[in-house]
């Protein structure tokens, strides 16, 4: 069975053709599109690690509050150290690999540039980096609060540092998971330019670094001082100096991806 | 007339093999032009240069004269529906759709459901799941649904039924004729949109062998057939691209027909007929296989 084409074509004599225009869209509708694009399925970013954040609170609380019942000597163990919410870091880690993957090369079919795409992913990282910072300070400051949602559980507050004033805890959680969010595109970048070979070039040249620089430390006997600087700046301090790091993704992120095309690897 | 989209020596080449080589050629604007050739001819690679996804090792394609490179001038007017194309894995189709208004200030969201239901695509399950037919669809809706000023198939029905098929063309068709665009469709099933093509666009090895309106390109060419001796005779002299032969009777595919030819042949009592673009395609770029098969993909 073969289909065929209708046998005339409509003779369709347009007046007078406009040129094509070619005043662009400004930035912030081109940038705006990528981010929507991004949110398209809002389960991913947004409704899913929430689901799961709520039933890993819940089963938390559930277990802490049987120990708790459990324990008779009060104050035995006065604190149930968690920190189950981390896993969110760890999920927007995955969230960039797969946006940067997968969106990027329909993003360019639809017509985008890789320019604006990635601007896009900026935006699209820093609304879910304030967001999900916002919800685990306040979650921190809540849990505090109610002393541990009453049984002594810190699921949002292992670190001190959440424990401290909201927005010091607001400020480092931007700070990180925009780390991750950074890691994760410039280690996805690798792989939508170079593919598989990217990938062992990568790895193998970050465990070597990683090596490499330890064993450097090592030798110059430096280990004091770096422990010092880890003392020095504080874990809000370390947090702001890991924006170098987040900044350093994010440029590498773009340079690779500038010269990125669908037939690489 | 107004030019769109043109090349200049263009040249791409990967790691030794070029895929496409120094290819001239241009195109007009609010036409549809078949992208024609075999799989590695370089059809892939020359809409990827075209769209700003590849960068040219030599020579320059522009759309509206300027470079499509990181270019949102003339980006935004362009969307490119290729056959591999991947999508997010938590994407469903509807969410493709929420997404494309973005892209494409014509998109018509009411066409799309139109399509969408059309080629029975349902829009709620996740694309991940979708039958090759159905992911087909996917891109055929938002091609036709986006308006875009420059629309390019590639290889666009993979896995579609005759009448998933017929129904793109016919709303490509319809669609072309109510919002005139250009459009590049690249095929290799040739006889089925060989009514739909203004211009054909032959390229084979990375060259550009046919550049010509599907009209002259039909005028141009004939099959004579009849007994041998007879069909030998009216065709003497004359660029024989083919021939069969089965028992006495031979059947001749003619280049450079005129109508003196015709009529003579006719007079003769022989049977004179069109050659169907794609027989024309075949004989033109012959039977040998290309070295760099599968390059583009």
């Amino acid at each position: 069975m073969i289909a065929t084409a209708p046998s005339s074509i409509p003779a369709s004599e347009p007046a007078v053709e406009a040129p094509l225009s070619l005043a662009p869209r400004s930035l912030a509708t081109r940038v705006g599109t990528s981010v929507r694009l991004l949110f398209a399925n809002p389960w991913t970013p947004i409704y899913t690690p929430l689901l799961i954040l709520g039933i890993i609170l819940l089963m938390n609380l559930a277990i802490w509050g049987i120990v708790r019942a459990n324990i008779p000597a009060e104050g035995e163990m006065a604190e149930g150290v968690n920190g189950g919410a981390f896993f969110l870091f760890v999920y927007m880690l995955v969230v960039a690999v797969q946006s940067i993957n997968q969106a990027f090369p329909l993003a360019l079919g639809y017509g985008s540039t890789r320019r604006d795409f990635l601007l896009g992913f900026g935006v699209f990282a820093l609304i879910l980096s304030v967001g999900y910072a916002a919800i685990l300070a306040t979650a921190a400051w809540v849990e505090e609060s109610a002393g541990g949602w009453g049984i002594g559980l810190q699921f949002f507050s292992a670190d001190a540092l959440w424990r401290s004033d909201w927005p010091q805890a607001f400020g480092f959680g931007v700070l990180l998971m925009m780390l991750f969010f950074g890691i994760g595109a410039a280690t996805a970048a690798v792989y939508v330019r170079w593919r598989a070979l990217g990938m062992y070039v990568f790895w193998a040249g970050l465990v070597f670094l990683l090596i490499g620089g330890a064993a450097l430390v090592t030798l110059l006997d430096a280990w004091p001082q770096v422990g010092e600087f880890f003392v020095w700046a504080g874990v809000l301090g370390t947090a702001a100096w890991s924006l170098i790091l987040t900044a350093f993704c994010a440029l590498a992120a773009w340079l690779i991806l500038r010269r990125a095309t669908p037939s690489q690897g | 007339m107004t030019t769109i989209v043109e090349a200049r020596g263009l040249t791409k080449r990967y790691r030794g093999i070029t895929a496409v080589d120094g290819v001239d050629f241009q195109l007009a604007r609010n036409t549809i032009t078949g992208l024609l050739g075999r799989n590695g001819a370089g059809k892939t690679t020359l809409m990827h240069l075209l769209t700003g996804q590849e960068f040219a090792t030599h020579g320059s394609i522009t759309i509206a004269g300027e470079s499509p490179v990181e270019n949102p001038r003339v980006l935004q007017h362009t969307c490119f529906i290729k056959e591999s194309q991947r999508y997010p894995d938590d994407f469903k189709p509807k969410h493709v759709f929420a997404a494309a208004p973005g892209f494409f200030p014509n998109w018509d969201a009411d066409f799309a459901r139109e399509l969408a239901a059309e080629l029975r695509l349902p829009v709620d399950r996740r694309i991940k799941k979708l039958s090759r037919g159905q992911l087909s669809s996917v891109g055929i809706i938002v091609g036709l649904a986006s308006r875009a000023p420059i629309t390019i198939f590639d290889e666009p029905y993979l896995g579609l039924d005759a009448i998933a098929r017929q129904a793109f063309y016919d709303r490509l068709l319809a669609d072309y004729a109510a919002h005139p665009r250009t459009i590049i469709l690249s095929t290799h099933l040739i006889d089925e949109v060989a009514d739909l093509l203004e211009h054909a666009l032959v390229i084979d090895n990375g060259r550009i062998l046919i550049d010509s309106p599907v009209d002259a390109l039909r005028a141009h060419a004939a099959t004579i057939a009849g007994p041998a001796a007879a069909v030998e005779q009216a065709v003497a002299g004359l660029d024989v691209i083919h021939r069969e032969r089965l028992g006495g009777f031979v059947s001749a595919t003619v280049a450079g027909i005129t109508e003196q030819v015709t009529a003579s042949a006719r007079a003769a009592g022989l049977e004179v007929g069109p050659v169907s673009l794609q027989q024309l395609i075949i004989r033109q770029t012959g039977g040998s296989p290309t070295e760099h098969e599968e390059v583009t993909r």
